[in-house]
């Protein structure tokens, strides 16, 4: 009897193990975001500045002419004063024949400092004080919702000017002009930041208060409690990984509305003092001399306008890439 | 809804205290003040300047004189010229609530036809144009777009003034108002356009078009009244930015307007102007807010207050 060559032989599972590539929700959302052309072209074009910015500030290559020097004549002992762009001054001169490229690349990193740094101190009071609000007892979510709502519904800049007056207006240790001082950062610097960041926070507070809340009865912090997670674990892998992409929309939005301040209050007149310069403060003082030169105002106008552009595409394209709804 | 407006307008009492209280410690915090200049006043000169303006006595009295005074609706006087702030307000404020008024009403109006332009003609022209002037508006802040307005209008084509404010005369008025308005102009849109998307795709809506009503009537009455809700409810904020933004319009255009005395008891640290212009824009809004908020159960009639 001839074998049977044809036994069923048992299914081997491992064999038929399909093999798709596992992908997180941060690769799925880099993906996203790279599908997004207009996200990802205002990501590069805002990389692209921010590097030009620091280079400029640091190396000659990019940076010929240092922003405080003032050249009434040029090599050729030709008049130096409000040129036209030329081969020397990328973007002209300015009424005392400063570089304008130098200029506006040294208020562009200027802004963006403040840009980063208030963002900063903006999203650790925010985030604090709504974890403490979410979790904190009756009472305290009462006063920081009181204080949010409050915050809220007055105008920023107002309030923004009156403790901008504070800061100012008084030596403070480490920050101010006494001793100790943080070594390599201006005290404007500082006391600009901690004026913006001092009622900015309330957006971020509300929101992370909300996302807080929700969470906090959804069925997977439930099952995590009923395993017997500590509230600690549970708030820090379950509760705020799940605000995080709230949070990253609310900096890419946040960090614009800084700069936005910064350059409002030095266009009144209640910017940093020369010879820093930021980008409002440039707008502010080629507003002067529109009738003679409106360079001076194009260049810095044509930079926060780009800032404020590319953080609004990235912020709605991360939006969408971090919101695991949209599939795409 | 009777109680609820006296409540509320009631309820704004607290909130000014609130305002007025840490206005009153900010400013008192901080060293230095309108007297202080190059050359040290003798100490005679300060103490009877003290005297004039209530700096002298400790905190808790000045506090106690302060509050006082507000009770009285006395919002204090300046420090540099002896005006009561009461005046400045009297003087200054109708022309900037001229320019808010206008800039609000210019805001409304193009937001709205803009947004719901964009909502009909959904990823057509329309939309576009309607889409890219709203991003455009958010990109671009009104102290970028004074001077853009300027060299562009005033300096080449020379069509309207650079300076000043005449309620009437458009020469002075149209672009302070474009400058400031822009911006909720292109925030109205955005919301109107979502919301406009959202009311037509109801039932309500076919159901009107079903019963074969004109498009102008199921757009005006069935559609527009509740695509409007979302929009009340962010006329709080912009009212808010109006304000700040007149600080830098009024300065771009030179307009004598409040925030131009808010900006300039600021620069030379008028702590009496400050702290009294502050009490009363915390007024203008507070009763703003209340306003929209009524508005809002107006609108809406699944509102009980």
């Amino acid at each position: 009897m001839a074998a049977n060559t044809s036994i069923a032989q048992p299914f081997d599972f491992a064999a038929e193990q399909i093999h798709t590539k596992q992908r997180g929700l941060w690769a799925q959302a880099w993906q996203r975001l790279r599908r997004n052309r207009l996200a990802f072209a205002a990501a590069i074009l805002l990389t692209v500045i921010t590097v030009v910015a620091v280079l400029g500030n640091t190396t000659d290559f990019v940076q010929r002419h240092d922003p405080k020097e003032q050249n009434y004549t040029d090599a050729h002992g030709q008049d130096n004063i409000d040129r036209e762009p030329s081969g020397t001054n990328w973007l002209g001169t300015d009424g005392l024949g400063r570089d304008m490229w130098a200029r506006t690349l040294q208020g562009t990193l200027f802004s963006l400092k403040i840009g980063f740094g208030a963002e900063t101190v903006v999203v650790a009071i925010g985030i604090s004080l709504g974890m403490l609000a979410a979790f904190g007892g009756k009472v305290t979510d009462n006063i920081v919702t009181w204080v949010t709502d409050f915050g809220y519904a007055f105008p920023d800049l107002l309030m923004i000017i009156l403790f901008r007056q504070v800061i100012f207006g008084r030596d403070w240790p480490i920050i101010g002009t006494g001793d100790p001082q943080i070594p390599g950062v201006p005290s404007v610097l500082i006391a600009t930041i901690l004026a913006i960041s001092f009622v900015s926070w309330v957006t971020i507070c509300r929101l992370v208060r909300g996302q807080m809340l929700s969470i906090k009865e959804s069925d997977y912090v439930l099952a995590a409690r009923a395993i017997g997670a500590s509230p600690w674990r549970v708030v820090r892998s379950h509760m705020l990984p799940n605000t995080l992409s709230t949070v990253i929309v609310a900096i890419t939005f946040g960090i614009p509305t800084r700069i936005f301040a910064e350059a409002s209050l030095a266009f009144i007149g209640l910017g940093v003092p020369p010879p820093s310069a930021s980008l409002g403060s440039l707008i502010s003082d080629g507003y002067a001399h529109l009738q003679s030169n409106n360079l001076l105002v194009i260049w810095p106008a044509i930079m926060v306008a780009s800032l404020m552009l590319c953080f609004t595409f990235l912020g709605d394209g991360l939006r969408d890439a971090l919101d695991p709804r949209t599939k795409r | 809804m009777l109680a609820y407006t006296i409540r509320r307008v009631l309820l704004i009492i607290p909130l000014l205290l609130a305002v007025a209280t840490l206005t009153f410690f900010l400013m008192h915090s901080v060293k230095g003040g309108p007297f202080d200049s190059d050359r040290p006043l003798s100490a005679a000169t300060t103490q009877r300047l003290n005297e004039r303006y209530g700096l002298d006595g400790s905190l808790i009295d000045q506090y106690r004189l302060y509050i006082t005074n507000l009770a009285q609706f006395d919002l204090g006087i300046s420090f540099s010229n002896d005006r009561p702030v009461r005046d400045i307000i009297a003087e200054h404020f109708p022309i900037s609530a001229q320019l808010g008024f206008c800039t609000f009403a210019f805001a409304v109006v193009f937001g709205l036809t803009l947004g719901t332009i964009a909502a009909f003609n959904q990823n057509g022209i329309g939309d576009y144009v309607g889409v890219f002037f709203a991003t455009v508006g958010a990109a671009l802040p009104s102290f970028i777009l004074a001077p853009l307005l300027v060299i562009t209008f005033v300096l080449r084509f020379h069509w309207f003034d650079i300076i000043g404010w005449e309620l009437g005369n458009y020469h002075k008025m149209v672009l302070p108002i474009v400058a400031l308005g822009l911006l909720p102009m292109s925030f109205i849109a955005r919301i109107t356009r979502a919301s406009m998307l959202d009311v037509l795709r109801q039932d309500y809506v076919r159901t009107a078009r079903a019963k074969g009503l004109r498009e102008r009537t199921v757009v005006m009455r069935h559609a527009a009244k509740n695509a409007m809700i979302p929009v009340l409810t962010v006329l709080g904020p912009i009212l808010a930015g109006l304000i700040t933004g007149s600080f830098i319009i009024e300065r771009a255009f030179v307009i004598p307007g409040l925030g131009q005395e808010f900006v300039r008891s600021v620069l030379i640290r008028d702590y009496g102007v400050i702290m009294g212009l502050t009490l009363f824009y915390a007024m203008v809004i507070a009763m703003m807010n209340v306003i929209v908020d009524l508005l809002y159960a107006v609108a809406d009639p699944r509102i009980r207050y």
